[in-house]
């Protein structure tokens, strides 16, 4: 008997196997070679053309990034979203290649959904934190051949174990280091992460103690000065008015700041 | 060795007086559209969850085998999910679940009858973006299909699942009599209580509705004892999932007397 389309699979186990497996399975998605160095006698050069940047405040933590993607030294795209939501209280923002980091982000949503709804409870933020860190890690190999480098920034809040908003970054490899205060990872954020820490030590306020408004000045004035020295990262662009993506992670959920808002604070505090 | 075909019409009719036999017991669930979405309630115990998430705008209650029941949902959201991941969320829909998935092969299970049956009777809803879009779909084990909204849009607006005919048949001609289409969550949530409390009464020899305080009766009783189980398919929630768990608590407090 032929199978049906969409045919339920006999030897089904759903239970026992997470998403990614699931679409390994049933060859939905790529898998790595292995890593064996770096592929033709070329050296490894990490490419993550970009600046993303996040920070806990007042009011939870803000991730924000900017809008270009590049190839090689060509502007391709001024408008993309490197901030992506993966559920309601989760973000990823993105540096690197956009194709494996934007399939990655897929399936990370996919995969917490799948969680939740097969085994009937939210998977915990560890699990989360984890599950993100193992697609790194199975996509190491191709990293080592030079194509498919990501290194992502994960903001989310735990409702659960201690209500908390947590905050991580990411090697290539899939290690993930937990921060407190702000993280930022890309071309630009040797730039972002100076501002950060001297805004954190020396300026008029902690960044935990920030206002909305005072911390969406700060993450506009790094990108804007990451912009000034990357060329891969695009910071604002005054005549386009394309402003940096910066959305919110809070105990109520992600809000995405609205370009009018993210446009008069640029107006009153940085340009 | 079953050879002549009047022998597999026999285990067939056998099979499917065990499997009515096994179903009988299962408390009935309701599916009520609402002026916001689909509502899914039933009574029940607390140790055994009965409504359940398959997709961003899927639901599904089932009766049946606790084994069976997970069989199914599992595989119904392993294919929810694959083509989500692959297509878009958009492209998921339940009529091809239904028709091309789940259905051919709780027939097959059904009529191979070396091998076991699905002990499960599933019903489905699916939010559309307008009610007009609206699907309420029953699949039996033997795969037979009931559906309300397949072609043009759904008539009566609701579904319901019961352990035997005589029940179910009940709760659709109260629910004919006393089902608003655009009634707001609380009143429509008494309406699936009654529907429900008339399906778990009626027995082989109900033939007419009961009187409206006897339903009523006997569901205060039942409710003493039980906790309500309910979830709604919000029509224009501002997430893509429109799946949302109502607890007990907030059902009673708008019970009417």
């Amino acid at each position: 008997m032929d199978k049906p389309p969409l045919a339920l699979d006999p030897n089904f186990s759903g239970a026992s196997e997470d998403f990614p497996a699931l679409l390994r399975r049933k060859g939905l998605l790529q898998i790595a070679p292995e890593p064996t160095g770096a592929a033709g006698g070329h050296t490894f050069i990490p490419t993550e053309s970009t600046t993303i940047l996040a920070f806990k405040f007042a009011g939870g933590v803000l991730v924000a990034g900017d809008r270009r993607a590049t190839a090689g030294n060509t502007v391709v795209y001024d408008r993309a979203d490197k901030v992506l939501e993966i559920d309601r209280h989760s973000i990823m923002a993105i540096a690197g290649v956009p194709a494996t980091a934007w399939e990655m982000a897929r399936v990370l949503e996919h995969s917490f959904q799948y969680f939740r709804r097969t085994q009937l409870q939210e998977m915990s933020v560890d699990g989360k934190v984890r599950a993100l860190s193992k697609l790194l890690r199975d996509n190491f190999g191709f990293v080592m051949q030079g194509v498919g480098v990501v290194v992502p920034i994960f903001a989310t809040y735990d409702g659960n174990s201690k209500p908390e908003s947590r905050l991580y970054f990411y090697d290539a490899m899939g290690a993930q280091f937990e921060v407190t205060d702000y993280a930022a990872t890309g071309s630009g954020s040797p730039a972002v992460r100076g501002i950060l820490y001297y805004e954190n030590h020396w300026g008029t306020k902690k960044l935990q103690e920030l206002s909305e408004d005072e911390a969406v000045a700060i993450a506009l004035r790094a990108l804007d000065t990451a912009a000034e020295a990357d060329t891969s990262t695009g910071g604002v662009d005054r005549s386009g008015k394309i402003f940096p993506l910066i959305k919110i992670v809070s105990q109520d959920g992600i809000t995405t700041l609205p370009e009018e808002k993210i446009g008069q604070i640029f107006k009153q505090s940085v340009a | 060795m079953i050879e002549e075909p009047y022998r597999w019409v026999e285990a067939i009719a056998n099979r499917r007086e065990y499997i009515e036999t096994q179903l009988a017991q299962g408390s009935p669930i309701a599916a009520l559209g609402y002026c916001d979405g689909i509502l899914f309630l039933t009574i029940g115990r607390r140790s055994r969850q009965k409504v359940y998430e398959i997709y961003d705008r899927i639901a599904m209650g089932a009766i049946g085998h606790p084994g069976d029941i997970e069989r199914l949902r599992l595989a119904a959201i392993e294919l929810a999910s694959t083509e989500g991941f692959t297509r878009s969320a958009a492209d998921v829909s339940l009529r091809r679940l239904a028709h091309y998935s789940l259905s051919p092969v709780m027939k097959g299970a059904f009529e191979q009858v070396y091998g076991p049956p699905y002990l499960a009777r599933l019903l489905f809803a699916e939010v559309g973006s307008t009610a007009k879009e609206d699907l309420f779909l029953r699949v039996d084990y033997d795969g037979s299909l009931a559906a309300d909204g397949l072609t043009g849009q759904p008539r009566q607006r609701f579904a319901v699942l019961s352990g035997t005919r005589q029940s179910a048949e009940l709760m659709e001609k109260f629910l004919q009599k006393e089902h608003v289409t655009d009634a707001a969550l609380p009143d429509a949530v008494n309406v699936a209580l009654e529907a429900w409390s008339l399906g778990r009464m009626a027995t082989s020899d109900t033939k007419e509705l009961p009187e409206r305080d006897a339903i009523r009766k006997y569901r205060d009783e039942q409710l003493a004892s039980s906790s309500i189980e309910a979830a709604v398919l919000e029509r224009d929630s501002k997430s893509a999932i429109r799946y949302r768990t109502l607890s007990d608590e907030e059902l009673r407090s708008n019970l009417q007397r």
